[in-house]
């Protein structure tokens, strides 16, 4: 929010800068880690900034590139990407997301988007045991050993998960209906036993950005 | 044919069921439950457990026969299947194809708020469920985190939970070691002495004789037969007419009177601690009259 609000292009940098020094220092989570992690995203981020940035145009049918554009604008638009990226990236390696479900479904989040989180997230991990069990399985038989191999083995491999996701979505249903339920997945709330506190305190800190920003600019 | 009798708390009449694609699960199946009774589900794969288990549910509905529960035909109308599925619990053989949920509370939670408690009633129950099955330190633990035993026991307190009448679990002991099996074993002996109706599938003779009261085996879709365990236990001819298998202890116990080593007592050994209680006491009475060991 505070990185939206900044009318000074580099204030969003900063921004990011705080989140990533609070990720390591505050929260422990070793440098290494967090770059790996955050590789892929900025590589998203490089190649959007690029896009803005540059044109190709062609002459005589000749492609040239150019340096168009608003810089102060995509310098805004990349500080602000980050400034999410980093801060999404900092809740993401801190905060299991079973209490981040808990906390969305405090704040009244509509129940079938909460649905859709619990099972996408339970299911991530179900399908990635299934992939690993079955490539073991399929290495164990030399399957990745050649080109032509693997590629047969990957084919198999997209057929086996296929029907095994629709079997275990069917399974899961079964087992749903059998514990008497309507279609939504229903679950208690959670309890934080600090919770006044700690929301206190990361609304003050957010507003307090948003106040730098704004003085800032 | 069976008849749902005034002690029977499910039962099935002449029950026939097919799956779409013309894969025969229950063949003119019929079979009564007895209520507060310990009943092993014995039977190949394919066999058609899980079939039945899905119709004492209400998951499935039976194309020909009837299935009662408590008495009474079931009501497949919205009112009777809420009311029958709160009543009877199922424990699915695959954990992961029961849990859905993200943390393990919630899972548990799930079967109470849909009985429609209130908050703080569904919390006591999540509480007291993850205490029976030893779980509580797990409580907010994702549920991927958990190992292949552990999830087996979440799902048994997701239905605990919802404290029905009747429970039912399809393979409780495949993938658990000893020690889960041993643990599992003391919930569920618990459980019984609570009064619950507990019905178990299973391939292991050894167990379903330890445990169980009645021994149920079905065959090709249908029921082939029941037994009390002291009726078929060690009554070889009986299980080798349903290729069973002969457990452990009926073999023992046997070759001991064969080689005259006991004497055939009144009450016949259900377990290897009870056979090791008689052959202690012939021990004793040996020595009592000069047996030279």
């Amino acid at each position: 929010m505070a990185a939206c609000v900044a009318k000074n292009p580099l204030f969003p940098f900063w921004i990011a800068a705080f989140m990533v020094a609070v990720a390591i220092f505050g929260a422990s989570i070793p440098p290494l880690r967090y770059l790996r992690i955050a590789v892929p995203a900025l590589g998203f981020l490089c190649t959007s900034a690029l896009s803005l940035a540059v044109s190709i145009n062609f002459h005589d049918g000749a492609p040239s590139l150019s340096f168009d554009g608003n810089q102060s604008v995509i310098i805004q638009v990349c500080g602000r990407s980050l400034a999410g990226l980093t801060s999404l990236l900092f809740l993401a390696l801190t905060t299991p997301l079973t209490q981040i479900i808990a906390m969305l479904r405090l704040f009244k989040i509509p129940d079938i988007l909460l649905d859709i989180m619990v099972v996408c997230y339970r299911t991530l991990f179900v399908f990635s045991e299934t992939v690993h069990e079955t490539v073991t399985a399929q290495s164990a038989r030399l399957g990745y050993a050649t080109l032509p191999g693997s590629i047969r083995s990957l084919g198999a491999l997209a057929a086996n998960l296929t029907v095994d996701v629709w079997q275990r979505s069917c399974a899961l249903n079964i087992a749903a209906i059998s514990r008497n339920s309507n279609g939504s997945f229903r679950f208690m709330e959670q309890s934080f036993s600090n919770r006044t506190r700690e929301v206190s305190l990361s609304l003050t800190i957010g507003v307090c950005m948003i106040i730098i920003a704004m003085v800032v600019s | 044919m069976t008849q749902s009798t005034s002690d029977s708390i499910l039962a099935l009449n002449s029950v026939s069921y097919s799956y779409p694609d013309g894969t025969p699960g229950l063949v003119n199946c019929s079979l009564a439950i007895k209520r507060g009774s310990r009943t092993a589900l014995l039977g190949a794969n394919g066999a058609g457990k899980t079939t039945l288990f899905q119709h004492l549910n209400g998951i499935l509905k039976p194309q020909k026969g009837t299935v009662y529960f408590e008495g009474n035909p079931i009501d497949y109308g919205r009112q009777g299947l809420y009311y029958l599925r709160s009543r009877v619990g199922i424990v699915f053989q695959n954990p992961d194809s029961q849990l859905f949920s993200a943390s393990v509370s919630e899972d548990i939670s799930f079967g109470p708020i849909n009985l429609g408690l209130d908050a703080d009633t569904v919390r006591v129950r999540v509480e007291t469920a993850l205490e029976s099955v030893a779980m509580s330190e797990y409580a907010d633990k994702p549920v991927h985190h958990l190992s292949y035993g552990q999830k087996k026991r979440v799902c048994i307190a997701g239905v605990l939970a919802m404290r029905p009448g009747v429970l039912i679990l399809d393979e409780p002991m495949t993938g658990l070691d000893y020690q889960m099996q041993q643990e599992l074993m003391n919930v569920l002996e618990k459980l019984h002495n609570d009064g619950m109706t507990i019905i178990i599938a299973t391939h292991d003779i050894d167990f379903a004789c330890q445990w169980s009261d009645i021994l149920s085996i079905l065959e090709g879709g249908s029921c082939a037969g029941s037994f009390s365990i002291d009726e078929i236990l060690h009554n070889f001819d009986l299980l080798a007419s349903y290729r069973l298998g002969v457990p452990a202890v009926a073999k023992l116990y046997r070759s001991l009177i064969d080689t005259a080593i006991l004497k055939e007592a009144t009450s016949r050994p259900r377990n290897t601690d009870e056979l090791i209680v008689q052959i202690k006491s012939t021990a004793i009475e040996h020595g009592k009259s000069g047996f030279n060991r």
